[in-house]
């Protein structure tokens, strides 16, 4: 892609060669380039990485740069580029990109590649739909010109371009092998993408191309890689944040036969051996002694909450602004009637299925390396590589292998297991596989942070909202994953914040803030983001401004959200599947408005208590969502009652505490979340919608909190103001 | 060397006596269809078949399965098509599929001991395993259909 403008410039002819690949460039530009070509390929071609090649056979290969981590992009970004191209999806592969951001970066996360925040097929969508569209003329133009007839004649059915006129067809693969191939063809136009209408793939039920291997055993996660010569290495990591080993005795460990190498790393302790049980055994067998100088040694998950709880409460400080509408602080000044309430969350682990691991196999020189690691963002861990080596990107060759779930675990987590990694391995001149164990990651997990949120409202005499008024305390997640992210953002971080707009309420005065507290523990998102604990926080409220209101909680929404269809719709649609204030015997409703960015959605959640044990059940859970444009509806299904399940999962049990700076919980007995006995009835319903598509990873999640606690409400008439509502907890507030 | 039956095949292995026996199948032979998920018998991402019995294989010493009949994701039918392995891709069941080989090793000990197992048995023999994405309605569903089809 040195000097596309040159090479796109003219009519272009390439010789016959065994396939086409096509990169469709900024502005919508084709670059096509034969590969294995026999005359003037090389000549004609920079090497450009492309989206899409077409072999003689007849198979379509479709890259993707968003990462498979469960939630099915492998099948539904391809799918939009299938559509447009008019492809048979039969004869479709897919194969992820790692490399080149500048050519596949998600213009939604910042023109990187980077898979977190439902942003896949909103990032990607016009991409790769302009790219399909691009390639089919060029198959279009150049069987025209084999034909010597006008363009204007010539169509395409799937995996074939067709001549009615004359009752000739190519199939794909034949065209790619025409002897020439007309590469200038005019750029997309709006107009020249599909309707909807026309549309044979995009909204079916297109099995996802992932699942057939992941019922056999047979997907490959990094966990799985084996390579010939590969060692095994875990770390013993300092059981506290900015600790190191002081003192190594390591004699025992070493006599541990098939151990390789012992050596101190940035936060621990490396040991690598000829067996994965060995590594094991060994740093078992390892005494260490850890400096005592950190600051996070007097960390306290619940002193510190409660300091970012009195943060939020205490007016007089200012924090940063993260949406202002009208003026809020002088409205309720002014206020004849203030509610106001507090909220808080704790700190969650993400329990990805698939521990922590990487492999790493350093060359010769030490400066390249074959790496296999699945991780959120290929962007991210190729820097990590190339940093710890001090190389470049193309000695890198990297395998992005899917994830065992990633929810916001695997964005920035290379820098320490994918360094170590390196490390161990350019030590002991061979692969080496490093794994976290179970404990390892829950003890070392990057949290989301726990949140204190002071609500405040101007209520009017006629039940309207005047002015609202949201802080958050907590700490800066972009502050410790990108500091100079966050600088350049002005300190605001939507990784906490977002949510919090409140877009569609007719709420003329809002100020949402976020104080930025000292970071306690390490800290990342979670699935669903900011939108996770803020809808938590809002949704309830809203329950408490129409509790204040003497309003029910369904007609106070609806006054607010009037004029807002998209908005309504999901409501209505939700109180219509749920039917809605009428709960079975002994249990009651809870309602909670509220989507993920462009997606919308809303929810009816019906529980019941045991008041003796303070164990919630929740019984039944509607969600109903509008996501723009759906890709794949049946994946649009399984992603939001996956994001349902793990926000009631994490609002009915999980936390993280940490005392004297260390995470208490270590593995699944004390850190559990839902099984398949603890799981509701799900019903998602999702309305059909021409906007642009928006996502459906996270939406499930934002809307448990608040229709869990508002249905506590109803049945207790006390509210769940700290999450997650365990029994204790529980148990407390009908005591109080 | 100790000896053990795999998939139906009688493999010598070397390794320690009390090695977890999902190390030795992940790493010394291979098969990397057995997932590690918690190494504390808490997950069932490790679930494979002893004798025909639902095993957590992170907690089974190799030595207390030498010449007993040991059954993973990879030999549970010859070519992937076990009645559950074709109703797990006809509801669509996994996600990001890690915990899915131990799911279907724990359902198919189920149905070899019961044929058409309630909702509620299915429930309650299945709330042993983990599954983070959230799958548990689609796996229920796809237990039932197995159990119709079989």
């Amino acid at each position: 892609m040195k000097s596309p403008a040159a090479s796109l410039s003219r009519r272009r002819f390439l010789a016959a060669g065994s396939s086409l690949t096509f990169a469709v460039l900024a502005g919508g530009a084709v670059n096509v380039r034969r590969t294995l070509a026999q005359t003037t390929a090389a000549a004609v071609q920079t090497p450009v990485n492309a989206w899409v090649s077409i072999a003689r056979d007849g198979f379509v290969t479709i890259r993707y740069g968003a990462a498979e981590m469960g939630q099915g992009v492998m099948t539904a970004i391809p799918m939009i580029l299938a559509e447009e191209l008019d492809a048979d999806w039969s004869k479709v592969r897919v194969e992820p990109v790692t490399h080149d951001p500048a050519t596949y970066g998600n213009p939604k996360t910042g023109g990187v590649l980077y898979t977190a925040g439902s942003t896949s097929v909103e990032g990607y969508f016009e991409i790769m739909r302009r790219a399909g569209a691009a390639a089919r003329r060029v198959l279009i133009y150049s069987a025209a010109h084999h034909w010597s007839v006008p363009v204007a004649e010539v169509t395409t059915e799937p995996g074939k371009v067709i001549h009615a006129r004359s009752g000739r067809q190519l199939a794909f693969g034949d065209v790619a092998a025409l002897p020439r191939i007309v590469s200038e063809v005019p750029p997309i136009a709006d107009g020249d993408l599909k309707p909807p209408t026309a549309y044979r793939l995009i909204g079916q039920r297109i099995p996802r191309l992932d699942i057939p291997a992941k019922t056999r055993g047979e997907a490959i996660y990094s966990i799985d890689i084996r390579v010939p010569g590969m060692a095994y290495a875990a770390v013993l990591r300092a059981p506290v944040e900015g600790e190191a080993a002081a003192v190594i005795d390591d004699a025992a460990a070493r006599a541990v036969p098939g151990v390789l190498a012992i050596s101190p790393l940035e936060e621990g302790v490396g040991v690598v051996a000829e067996r994965w049980e060995t590594a094991l055994a060994a740093r078992d067998a390892l005494k260490v002694t850890w400096t005592r100088r950190s600051p996070f040694r007097t960390a306290d998950s619940d002193a510190d909450l409660a300091r970012d709880a009195a943060a939020a409460a205490d007016l007089g400080r200012p924090g940063t602004v993260w949406e202002a509408r009208g003026d809020a602080p002088a409205v309720l000044r002014a206020a004849a009637r203030i509610v106001e309430a507090e909220y808080a969350t704790d700190h969650v682990y993400h329990a990805q299925m698939e521990p922590l691991a990487a492999v790493a196999s350093v060359d010769e020189d030490g400066k390249g390396a074959e790496i296999w690691v699945g991780t959120q963002s290929q962007t991210v861990t190729l820097g990590v590589a190339t940093q710890v080596l001090g190389t470049t990107p193309d000695r890198i060759r990297f395998h992005a292998v899917q994830m065992g779930g990633g929810f916001g675990r695997r964005t920035f987590f290379g820098r320490e297991l994918l360094r170590d990694a390196l490390i161990l391995s350019r030590m002991v001149r061979r692969p080496v596989k490093l794994i976290w164990t179970r404990e390892d990651d829950v003890r070392n997990g990057w949290f989301r942070p726990a949140t204190a949120h002071k609500l405040r409202a101007a209520l009017n005499p006629d039940g309207s909202v005047a002015a609202w008024h949201h802080r958050i305390a907590c700490p800066s997640i972009f502050g410790f994953v990108a500091p100079q992210r966050l600088a350049a953002a002005g300190n605001r971080d939507l990784l906490i914040m977002e949510g919090t707009e409140i877009a569609d309420y007719g709420i003329p005065n809002l100020l949402s803030e976020h104080l930025i507290t000292e970071r306690r523990a390490r800290v990342s998102a979670w699935r669903g983001i900011g939108w996770g604990h803020n809808l938590y926080a809002t949704e309830s409220f809203i329950d408490e401004l129409a509790h204040a209101a003497a309003t029910d909680a369904l007609t106070f929404r609806r006054r607010l959200l009037a004029g807002r269809s998209r908005a309504l719709r999901v409501l209505e649609a939700v109180v219509a599947m749920s039917d809605y204030g009428r709960p079975a015997p002994g249990r009651a409703h809870g309602l909670s408005f509220g989507g993920y960015r462009a997606s919308f959605g809303a929810a009816v959640a019906e529980i019941s208590l045991d008041s003796a044990s303070g164990e919630i059940r929740v019984h039944r859970f509607w969600a109903a969502i509008d996501p723009g444009l759906v890709i794949q509806p049946q994946n649009i299904v399984a992603q939001v009652e996956g994001g349902i399940v793990y926000g009631l999962s994490g609002l009915l049990r999980e936390r993280i505490t940490i005392k004297g700076g260390e995470v208490q919980e270590s593995n699944f007995h004390d850190y559990s979340f839902l099984r398949m006995q603890d799981v509701p009835d799900i019903e998602v319903q999702v309305l059909r919608s021409d906007a642009a598509p928006g996502g459906a990873g996270e939406i499930g999640v934002p809307m448990t909190g608040a229709a869990v606690a508002n249905a506590f409400h109803v049945l207790t008439g006390k509210r769940l103001r700290h999450m997650p509502f365990t029994p204790d907890r529980v148990r407390q507030v009908l005591s109080a | 060397m100790i000896k053990l039956n795999v998939n139906g095949r009688t493999i010598e292995v070397d390794a320690a006596p009390e090695t977890a026996l999902l190390w030795v199948l992940r790493e010394h032979l291979g098969l990397t269809g057995t997932k590690y998920g918690c190494g504390a018998g808490q997950c069932g991402a490790c679930t494979v078949h002893v004798d025909g019995e639902p095993t957590f294989s992170c907690l089974t010493p190799l030595e207390s399965v030498a010449d007993r009949a040991v059954t993973t994701i990879e030999g549970l039918s010859a070519s992937g098509d076990h009645p559950l392995q074709r109703a797990w891709i006809a509801e669509q069941v996994p996600q990001c599929g890690y915990c899915q080989s131990g799911q279907i090793m724990r359902a198919a000990a189920l149905l070899a001991a019961n044929k058409r197992p309630s909702h509620d048995e299915i429930v309650e023999h299945m709330s042993t395993n983990l599954c983070r994405c959230g799958t548990y309605l689609r796996i229920a569903r796809a237990i039932e259909r197995a159990a119709q089809e079989s």
